[in-house]
Formats: structure tokens, sequence, C-alpha cells
């Protein structure tokens, strides 16, 4: 029975049942009622997420060392940091707002990189199977609570408030930011639950 | 009355639905525990995002002193003033994001959590597990706001002028903290029966 269970998936939008199929690679299978992506050619995303995640720590570490930007007013500078971020809101005894933002600009992503490469060297190995099991249950919790690319879109919306006071120089974090938000939302964002699953059961049952 | 199989939220494996509390039978977490408990966490934590939206508006969510001046902006004051400086479309994204996209959620969690008992037939079926797929991909930009003033509050620390969040803030950010957990309360099963079963 758990075995024909295997062969089946549900559409998370509209909630079709549906028989999975062996996809070739490059291939995406697609909700035969409201057309939302079931899961794509499995191997080829794994890889893709996990070497995507070595690029998106090294955007991250640059991201959060540099300023973001840089603003004048008048003769005063002051410069935008993740780490200062925090830091100040913590200052300002705001510690509510300050560690929720520290869980999802900083600690979610920072799981969701980890956890893929934790994940990489558990099943390129074949060790501990019930490890491998929490990491990726850990890992669709963090990825939910990740939201660099809303906080991306935050900076844009502060940057359109500031703009009439102060003389704002982008740092090199802005791109970092920028591009960490890209190998985010196409690689590793992008993966399914399923093929993950799916990869996991063919690594460790070999199906 | 109820549907054959049932889709785990965490590892999107396929389930048998039975009665009662339903274990993932791949990732082992709880799919579905008991009906009336799923409901009353959903609720209290709903009605907990409402006061907190409430608080959210009213008090201030910025604090601007500017030569010792202070001035406090809330969040529709902010959305006013960004439009009366004619930044039409930012001021339409931070009105979305903090005022539309809250009130939108609870609405349908309100609808959600009221029509659960009526038995829903094919099209409506899907368009109830469509709103619910809608209010979980929109729910974190409401962030934006809370981020915005973190922003603003980093960069405008000067002597003189200088932006601090405000009470406003903290409201805010755990409205959005109960809602995501208010959503994630709803046990699928409210709002998957139906009549055909297939």
């Amino acid at each position: 029975m758990a075995e024909d269970l295997d062969n089946l998936i549900i559409c998370k939008k509209c909630r079709t049942l549906h028989r999975k199929i062996d996809l070739p690679a490059k291939k995406v299978a697609r909700c035969a009622v409201c057309g939302h992506k079931l899961y794509s050619d499995v191997e080829g995303a794994f890889a893709k997420a996990v070497s995507y995640s070595i690029t998106s720590l090294i955007l991250f570490i640059v991201a959060n060392l540099f300023p973001i930007i840089d603003v004048y007013v008048k003769s005063n500078h002051s410069q935008l940091t993740i780490p200062s971020m925090i830091s100040t809101l913590f200052s300002e005894e705001f510690y509510v707002v300050g560690s929720i933002v520290l869980v999802v600009v900083v600690i979610a992503p920072l799981s969701v990189i980890f956890s893929y490469l934790a994940l990489w060297f558990l099943t390129y190995f074949k060790l501990s199977k019930s490890l491998a099991k929490h990491i990726i249950s850990f890992l669709m919790v963090s990825r939910s609570w990740a939201m660099v690319d809303i906080f991306a879109v935050s900076i844009l919306v502060a940057l359109v408030k500031l703009f009439g006071y102060a003389q704002i120089n982008y740092g090199v974090s802005a791109i970092a930011l920028a591009l960490f938000v890209m190998v985010d939302l196409l690689f590793l964002k992008s993966i399914k639950p399923v093929e993950l699953w799916t990869y996991f059961s063919r690594v460790y049952y070999e199906r | 009355m109820r549907d054959k199989y049932i889709r785990c939220p965490y590892c999107e494996s396929v389930n048998e639905n039975t009665d009662g509390v339903v274990y993932c039978r791949n990732c082992r977490n709880r799919i579905s525990g008991r009906k009336e408990i799923n409901l009353h966490t959903a609720w209290a934590m709903l009605i907990t995002a409402m006061v907190f939206y409430v608080i959210a508006n009213t008090y201030p969510i910025l604090v601007f002193d500017k030569f010792g001046s202070i001035s406090q902006n809330t969040i529709i004051g902010g959305v006013i003033a960004l439009w009366d400086e004619g930044s039409y479309p930012i001021a339409v994204i931070i009105f979305l994001a903090s005022v539309f996209v809250p009130l939108l959620k609870f609405f349908l969690i309100l609808y959600i959590l009221t029509n659960y008992k009526k038995p829903q037939k094919g099209s409506k079926r899907i368009d109830q597990a469509k709103l619910y797929h809608i209010t979980e991909v929109i729910g974190p930009w409401s962030m934006i706001d809370v981020f915005v003033v973190s922003i603003l509050a980093t960069v405008v620390h000067f002597g003189t002028v200088k932006i601090t969040a405000g009470i406003g803030a903290t409201a805010f950010v755990l409205m959005v903290f109960f809602t995501m957990l208010s959503a994630m309360a709803i046990d699928i099963r409210l709002m998957k029966e139906d009549s055909s079963g297939d």
C-alpha cells in the first residue's frame, strides 16, 4: 500500500490527485487541472540546489560584511549593514522586532543553506537516514521563514523615502544581496519538497 | 464525506485519510489533529492577530525626532505622506502590504473557518483551496513596513535628526506572526471535505 501511495501526488494549489511518472532531464510535470508545477527532474533539481547553496553562502557572507547603502545628510554619514540594523533595534530595546528580523533575515536563510550542504554530505556518503529525514523537514520549515527577498524590496522602498533628504551611494553588499535574492528564488526556494523526498528514497531505498 | 487521500503539507507525500489524528507515513509530522482543537487554535490566533492589527494601526510605527521636535507616523499616516510627496507606486505598495494584505488574510481565514461545515463540491472546493494557497503566498509580504522602519531607524541616526521604531512596529510584527500561525493551524481537512469523496 505504501508503495502505491508513493506513486501518487496531490496538487498543492487545487488538490487534484495525480499519478507520478518518471521525467526525463529538464522536464517539468504540471497539474492537469490548474497548471501548477508538481515536480521536475529530481536529480537535476537537487544537484542545482546544492551547488547554488555554496554560491549563496558566499554571497550572503559578503552581503553581511559590507555596507548595503551609504547615506550622506549634509556633513553626516551613516551606513546600512544587516548586523548594524539588528544591533540598532536591540540597543533601542525593540527586542521583539529585533529578534524576528534576526530570524527571518539571517538565521532562517543560513539554516536553509547549511541544510542543503548537510543533506548533500549525508546522501553522498549514504550516512544516517533518520538525520537526513529530520534535515529535510527542518529545511522546509526554515524556508518558509526566510524573507531576504522581501527585505531587499524593503530597501528600495526605504530609498524612495530617503531620496528627498539625503545623498545615497550603493555599497558592495547591494550587488551581493541582489544576486543572493536571485539565486535564492531561482534555485533554493524553487525545489519542491516532493523532489527532495524522491531523491531521498532513491538514495536510501534505491527505488 | 471525506477525501480518501490527504496531502502532507511538509513533505507532499500522499497519505490515507482516516478518522482522528493523521501522522504522515513518510516524515512523521502531524498532518491533521482533532478537528475541534485545530479550529479553536486557528480562531485564537486569528483574534490575537486582529487585536495586534488594531494596535499596530493606532500607535505610531515610526518616530521622527528632528532637532528636538518629534513627529510620529502611523502606517496610514506614512502612506498619506508618500502619496502627497508624489511617490504613488510606493504609496500603493505600502498600502497593499501593510493595510490591505493583513485584512485580506483575516477575511480569507474567517471565510474558511466559518464555511468549513458546509459540504463543498467541484469548482467551489477548488476555489477555497486556491484562496488558502494565495494567503500562504502573500502573507510574509506584510513584513515590508517593519523592514523599512528598521532600515530607516539604522541609517537616520544622527545627533540632531533621528528615526526610531514605534510601539506600532512591535504590534505589527506580532500581528504578522500570529496571522501566519493562524493560517498554519487551519487543518487542510477543514476545507477539503466534500461529498464526492474522489
